[in-house]
């Protein structure tokens, strides 16, 4: 096992500085720098001079990249440039936003597609399965500025019951905080909801098709028990792995999710700091993303070799 | 090796699909091509009318459309069925019907660029991955930094460097193709490349090149089929995405994500504003998913 | 969803009296999803703001107590501390300035309670108050006042009003709480600098900038900037205006999407904003519990810029048909919900230099405007047109495009994001035209001139320049501020020159909308749109 993980780890190492050099260089190759936008509309050349130099832009990239790296490795991310802060706490505030968004959504993934999935391969009624069907097609193919629109629509503008958007600190008033994470919440868990649910559908169906469960029915052990005890474990596994990468599309989804929900999670954080030519803010966090990334793939790999011996020795 | 990611679904459809009953397995003479029999499900005949039917009406845009896409009047967010306007207008007094139409056909031409040229891309890099094992390493390197990246945020940066229209949109969505159509491929291409006519091929003298031009791809691509079905939709889904960001194609000219993202703040006053584009955006996806899935399914066959 | 919130039957009983239906559906629709989460019997995020319009109406005597809440569309940027930001709400609760305009620009005492100006306009002597201090205990003192001064000279700090801070160039205390400011030359606008800048605390100014530490001497201190979130402040118990101010606290809680924040205002869960979108004021204005305040102050300008380097906009007849060709009217209406007035000159209402004449110098006439072109040689024109990459900006940039088409002028959009389009506004690097916004139209009319990057008499974004101008700009700034007489002409003769010359197209001063719950009284704003709540309290 160690020396799979030792063996992956340089690539993944290999990723990481990529990504490092080319978030750096496409963040200097955008119009526009931390200075500009600082200064505002109404300012004059001068002030822009005198902020470029305060923040160190005058330096050479290759020291202001051997810098930015240093600070990543002391731990020390510095101030932000234009948003204000410390970057460290940007990300974090940002973070925790974004987590409980992502980990309301995995809820619903995880309700909705098993639901989706069980009803879908055991109803009886073919009324039932069909709606399920349509309902994860539908969720399937909504892309969440459609969905997100309809919910507002439903929710917010007939209904009325849900805020449209905007967030309230969960642990400052948990009641108002459950009414805001819903809409977004559940808009970023329908595609991955749906196919979990195709997902543990088709496996539930290919384990009930095998021949011992055959048997099993043949002498006369109850459908539910064979459902719970064989097919659904027999299900498992592969969805175990379905969900880890389903996790980074959600992080992934979350960006446009927040953009249309006004979240104040992560991608609105990178995107106001893109906007502002933040560059600390933006550089920090697009590689905690990848790293994110590369950490989940090495992770969901591990998994499967831990599950399939034959990998390991490949 | 990463088994995992190589088997990954570059989106929800390419996953491997259970042994359940084909939907075309009662007929009596199966086509002899699966795509054929695939296409002649109920599943993709309904995709195909949405789809057809979308196309169709961006197509005739020009012979549709009341109205210029662009011009503008007084008469700000009329209603449903106002006479002239059918789909209402928008804030700057802009027929509403004309716009989704143009927008469909903007969106058409987005994507019959970004898709083809990201397939082939990403067949070319998985093309240099089943050259060589170096090659190989550093595709995958590649995929994966293409994958890792969040899009968006990358969208807007390509966006600020290379300024608007259409060319940044096509230039995403077409990087964002990349990996699975390659991913795809070399996995197709290592598949078939252990199968023992491959083998035979090879002890029978024929050269490298040659088994895989004759016998590998034509196997191997099989499933970028239902990829480009697939990658449409994603397509679209990213054109909207760019639009509701705000850095989409050049206003004025309209695309379905665009004429959507402007009606976001009338959704309280005038929710019909959102009507047409939502109704329109989502035919289109359902359509092309609808047909990815059939393909898929009798593929996997 | 089915699943999860069951289409159950309204379970709370209904307000007596016939319920509206849209009532029961919210009722049936709230109830099942406040079960599906296990939360009935909760707040309701959404609901009806708690106060009862009878009880709010009635209540009229100032009340201490309560935390107000404030949306805010973009946070508190705190390196932008000392320069005009879209953000400037802050200011004025946690920090004083030297004086406050009235209506007419006339200033009140603040900090400074009065003030002399020498004969020749070179001096002005403060007399200060001497019972201030400052939320860390120390007492407030004329060596904060030269700090102040000698803070927004520098050019770090951004300060548009840096021209008229530099123009102190000599400072003489007399005592703890009387002060000298000796100038280079007289300046028109120096009660403009008074208004703007704030009176901070010298020791802590480097973590004021990167929000650490925000420490001043007005009613409110700083208790937490949660950035992106917004500010938490308390009221400061030793505050130098006796009982003030009512409220125990103020919370600037950033919305930035335009249909949250109005169902924030809506749900009572905030009670004041100053930024809910023009064109969403109609929903706003049929809730009884909100009221709407217009002010004439002006909340900026839209404008239209026109770089004179392009052939043929170095033409003044060009210009003058873009002036000509635009639909104010029609943009007003369709891109800022119709709160603003259409005018072709910079200044609001409440501006020494207003009048009507110069507001409506150009209206829309397609026919002149062609003519125009037609007279100086051109039938069709191509030209570009940057503006800002948001849904407003795009909206009024389209309309731009389309008027201009209607007189031959084709444009094609550039949107440009926010840093992108400053750097080329500040490096003059503008394309043929763009349009954006300016602000300092509502304080001395000469402020515009010297403050405003794009008005600027000796370097602008246009790259206009003219010894007219110039020599009439700095007549007007370095006027003695006694010298009333003669100011007037003065202003006439700089709008004369903006309307003639059209580098700058004046479109739409913008209104600047104060939405607030019927039960917020005593908010007042000074000049540079800071909130002043010490007398604002909530029944």
């Amino acid at each position: 096992m160690r020396s799979y993980l030792l063996r992956r780890l340089p690539s993944a190492l290999l990723v990481l500085f990529a990504a490092s050099f080319l978030i750096f260089a496409i963040l200097r190759l955008v119009p526009g720098d931390p200075a500009t936008s600082l200064a505002g509309p109404d300012a004059s050349p001068a002030t822009v001079a005198a902020i470029r130099d305060r923040l160190g832009l005058d330096a050479p990239l290759l020291s202001q990249y051997a810098h930015w790296i240093g600070s990543l490795l002391t731990g020390d991310l510095g101030p932000s440039y234009a948003i204000g802060g410390d970057v460290s706490d940007l990300i974090g505030d940002g973070l925790g936003a974004t987590t409980e968004l992502t980990l309301a959504a995995l809820l619903f993934v995880i309700l909705l597609g098993t639901a989706f999935g069980i009803l879908g391969a055991t109803s009886r009624s073919r009324w039932i399965r069909s709606a399920i069907r349509v309902t994860t097609t539908a969720a399937l193919a909504a892309p969440p500025f459609v969905s997100g629109v309809l919910l507002v629509v439903l929710f917010a503008v007939v209904l009325g019951v849900l805020p449209p958007g905007g967030r309230v600190a969960f642990f400052d008033a948990p009641d108002l905080a459950a009414q805001y994470l819903l809409l977004p919440a559940l808009c970023l868990a329908l595609p991955s909801a749906a196919v979990l649910g195709r997902y543990l559908k088709d496996g539930i169906e290919r384990a009930l098709a095998e021949d011992c469960i055959r048997t099993a029915t043949a002498a006369g052990i109850a459908p539910r028990r064979l459902l719970w005890r064989h097919a659904l474990p027999g299900a498992l596994p592969p969805v175990v792995t379905l969900l880890g990468m389903q996790t980074g599309h959600l992080l992934g989804g979350a960006v446009l999710v927040e953009a249309i929900f006004a979240w104040p999670g992560l991608g609105q954080l990178a995107e106001q700091g893109l906007q502002r030519r933040d560059y600390p803010v933006v550089q920090d966090l697009l590689l905690l993303l990848v790293a994110a990334f590369v950490v989940v793939q090495l992770l969901t790999d591990l998994v499967h070799a831990w599950l399939d011996p034959r990998i390991r020795w490949e | 090796m990463t088994p995992t990611p190589d088997l990954a679904p570059a989106s929800p459809e390419a996953l491997p699909d259970s042994l359940r009953k084909p939907v075309g397995a009662r007929k009596a003479v199966r086509p002899r091509h699966p795509y054929r029999a695939a296409l002649s499900t109920a599943r993709a005949r309904t995709g195909l009318v949405l789809v057809g039917v979308v196309v169709l009406a961006g197509l005739l845009a020009p012979v549709l459309a009341g109205h210029g896409p662009t011009d503008q009047s007084g008469q700000s967010l009329a209603a449903l069925g106002t006479p002239g306007h059918p789909l209402g207008t928008d804030d700057l007094g802009r027929d509403l019907l004309s716009r989704v139409l143009y927008g469909i056909r903007a969106d058409l031409g987005i994507i019959a660029i970004a898709v083809p040229l990201g397939a082939a891309l990403g067949c070319l890099f998985a093309l240099a991955a089943a050259a060589h094992p170096v090659a190989d390493t550093l595709v995958q390197r590649v995929f994966d930094l293409i994958l890792a990246f969040p899009g968006l945020i990358l969208a807007l940066a390509v966006t600020a460097i290379l300024g608007p229209g259409r060319l940044p949109v096509v230039l995403v969505i077409a990087l964002a193709e990349i990996p699975a159509f390659g991913r795809l491929l070399r996995g197709g291409i290592l598949v078939q490349r252990e199968r023992e006519y491959v083998t035979a091929a090879r002890v029978g003298g024929s050269s490298g090149p040659r088994v895989l031009v004759r016998h590998i791809l034509p196997n191997a691509a099989d499933p970028l089929i239902v990829q480009i079905a697939v990658s449409l939709t994603v397509a679209v889904f990213i054109e909207g995405a760019m639009s509701f960001l705000g850095v989409g194609v050049r206003p004025p000219e309209p695309t379905l994500g665009s004429v959507l993202s402007q009606s976001m703040p009338y959704l309280d006053q005038a929710p019909h504003f959102a009507a047409g584009p939502l109704i329109t955006v989502t035919a289109l996806v359902l359509g092309l998913s609808l047909i990815a899935e059939a393909l898929n399914r009798e593929t996997r066959r | 969803m089915t699943e999860l919130f069951p289409a159950s039957p309204p379970l709370s009983p209904l307000p007596a009296g016939g319920p509206s239906r849209r009532t029961a559906l919210r009722a049936a629709g709230g109830g099942s999803l406040l079960l599906g989460l296990g939360l009935a019997g909760c707040r309701s995020a959404v609901s009806e703001a708690s106060s009862d319009p009878k009880k709010a109406a009635a209540g009229a005597a100032p009340k201490r107590g309560g935390v107000l809440s404030v949306a805010i569309n973009a946070d508190f940027t705190p390196a932008l501390l000392f320069a005009q930001s879209g953000q400037s709400l802050q200011q004025r609760l946690i920090y004083n300035t030297l004086t406050r305009y009235d209506g007419d620009l006339t200033p009140k005492p603040e900090l400074a309670t009065s003030w002399t100006y020498a004969k020749d306009g070179r001096s002005i002597t403060l007399n200060l108050r001497d019972d201030v201090t400052f939320h860390d205990g120390r007492a407030f003192t004329a060596d904060d006042v030269i700090f102040a001064v000698k803070n927004l000279q520098n050019p770090v700090r951004a300060a548009q009003l840096r021209s008229t801070a530099a123009a102190v160039t000599g400072f003489e205390k007399r005592g703890d709480h009387e002060l000298v400011l000796k100038l280079a030359h007289p300046v028109n606008n120096l009660f403009d600098l008074f208004e703007f800048m704030i009176i901070t605390d010298e020791k802590t100014v480097e973590d004021a900038v990167t929000g650490k530490k925000l420490i001043g001497t007005g009613p409110f201190r700083l208790k937490k900037w949660s950035p992106g979130s917004g500010l938490t402040l308390t009221r400061n118990d030793r505050y130098w205006q006796p009982d003030r101010p009512y409220l125990d606290g103020v919370e600037l809680r950033v919305i930035p999407q335009a249909d949250a924040l109005i169902s924030s205002l809506r749900s009572g869960q905030s009670q004041l904003s100053f930024h809910v979108p023009g064109k969403s004021l109609g929903t706003v204005k049929s809730d009884p519990r909100l009221k709407i305040t217009d002010y004439d102050t002006g909340a900026g300008a839209v404008y239209l810029g026109v770089n004179t380097t392009v052939a043929p906009l170095n033409d003044r007849a060009v210009r003058q048909a873009l002036a000509w060709a635009i639909d104010r009217e029609r943009l007003l209406a369709q891109t800022l919900g119709g709160y603003g007035i259409a005018s072709a000159a910079p200044w609001p209402k409440s501006s020494p230099a207003f009048s009507e004449a110069h507001r409506t110098h150009y209206t829309h006439n397609p026919g002149k405007a062609r003519e125009l072109l037609r007279s100086a040689g051109h039938r069709k024109l191509e030209l570009p047109l940057l503006h800002i990459a948001l849904p407003g900006d795009t909206a009024i940039a389209e309309s731009i495009q389309y008027d201009l088409k209607q007189i031959g002028v084709h444009v094609t959009l550039e949107p440009t994001d926010g840093a992108a389009a400053q750097k080329k506004l500040i490096a003059q690097q503008m394309p043929a035209l763009w349009s954006m916004g300016h602000g300092f139209a509502q304080v001395q009319p000469s402020t515009l001139a010297v403050s405003a990057y794009p008005f600027n008499e000796a370097k602008n974004t246009s790259e206009y320049r003219s010894a007219a101008y110039t020599k009439v700009v700095r007549e007007a700034w370095t006027k003695p501020e006694s010298g009333v007489a003669g100011a007037n002409t003065l202003h006439e003769k700089i709008s004369g020159i903006l309307l003639e010359e059209a580098f700058i197209i004046d479109l739409v001063v913008r209104g600047q909308v104060q939405v607030n719950a019927d039960r917020l009284h005593g908010v007042t704003q000074n000049k540079f749109s800071y909130l002043n709540l010490d007398d604002a309290y909530l029944v």
